[in-house]
């Protein structure tokens, strides 16, 4: 993954990053004020890669490769822009939708751009008790396996919601800033590795099994067919 | 029941189209009869295409441009590679033009 391509050609902020990860970012959703009047089936007509059907949704939505990002093109002039990596890619990406509506004919500003979410994912690389998590951190989480694999960690301050899974894998969103996403998951860290599932049972259990075949493919080197025979026996 | 003039803009109905203005200009037929024969066109055409056709294509090239309006989904694609069950073909710019049938049973 991506994540990990950046983490090892960059050395991470220590003083940053304690747990040395560093969440990646994942999506950005932010909005913008057009600040005109839109008629929405001129402007699916007219641009490409757009799609209108008032019957379902009340927007145009539209699309553009570079950055690879998704636009919701109200009649009001109201515009959100998802699936940017960054911030900066957001606000690039938005100001080309804006330029698009303008080149359609429409006087298009650009009022209020306003990052309104920022979601991020990392891997502990290790395995966690979630059961044990859920118990001793009960007023900020949810877990119920049967409807949702994930813990929901619903952190106060920074007010960031947590989806924690079995894997060691974690998804961070609500953030406003990136900032809040990186404090969110300094956190928690300490936490998971507090709830670090242990793993050794598995592990000896796995070797205990390689063991005894050794021993029968040892005992039976002489005899094929009843190596084979003992081994499924075993 | 109403149907798609979709089929107008194919060679067949382009032919149709023409013979039929000849027909009308020569006065060997009126332009109302004319125009009852294009709509008897559409219906024969939406009619053979989901009655008599079975064969299947596959369209596959990278999507340029796509749109969906008033309930019409057009796609340009670039190095389409179009399959059926015994040949293939690569054709450099395609566009689709497709509606939903379902909407004229409505």
């Amino acid at each position: 993954m991506a994540d990990q391509g950046l983490e090892g050609s960059q050395p991470v902020d220590v003083q940053k990053h304690p747990s040395g990860i560093v969440p990646t970012l994942q999506n950005i959703v932010s909005t913008v004020n057009l600040d005109c009047k839109l008629d929405l089936k001129t402007i699916a007509l007219q641009a490409r890669n757009a799609e209108y059907n008032p019957k379902r949704f009340a927007a145009v939505i539209m699309r553009i490769r570079e950055p690879k990002t998704t636009a919701l093109i109200f009649a009001s002039g109201k515009m959100v822009c998802t699936g940017a990596k960054s911030e900066q890619q957001s606000k690039l990406a938005a100001r080309k939708y804006a330029r698009i509506i303008q080149k359609l004919g429409f006087p298009a500003k650009f009022k209020d751009f306003k990052i309104q979410n920022i979601v991020g994912s990392c891997d502990v690389k290790f395995p966690i008790r979630l059961e044990g998590l859920a118990y001793s951190h009960g007023a900020f989480s949810s877990y119920e396996p049967e409807l949702f694999p994930g813990l929901i960690y619903r952190m106060k301050q920074p007010k960031i919601v947590l989806l924690i899974f079995v894997s060691g894998k974690i998804v961070l969103t609500g953030a406003k800033v990136r900032d809040e996403t990186y404090t969110a998951f300094e956190n928690i860290y300490p936490v998971l590795t507090e709830f670090r599932k242990n793993q050794q049972w598995y592990g000896l259990g796995f070797i205990n099994l390689t063991f005894s075949v050794i021993c029968v493919y040892r005992c039976n080197i002489n005899n094929f067919h009843h190596s084979v025979y003992l081994f499924l026996c075993h | 029941m109403a149907t798609f003039e979709l089929y107008r803009r194919s060679t067949i109905g382009m032919c149709l189209t023409e013979t039929l203005d000849e027909m009308v200009q020569n006065g060997t037929l009126s332009p109302e009869l004319a125009i009852q024969v294009l709509v008897q066109f559409d219906k024969s055409m939406t009619e053979a295409l989901e009655t008599q056709v079975k064969s299947k294509v596959s369209i596959k090239g990278h999507l340029h441009t796509y749109r969906f309006c008033d309930n019409v989904w057009t796609f340009i694609l670039q190095n389409a590679l179009f399959k059926n069950e015994d040949s293939q073909e690569t054709v450099g710019r395609v566009k689709i033009v497709a509606c939903d049938s379902k909407l004229l049973t409505q």
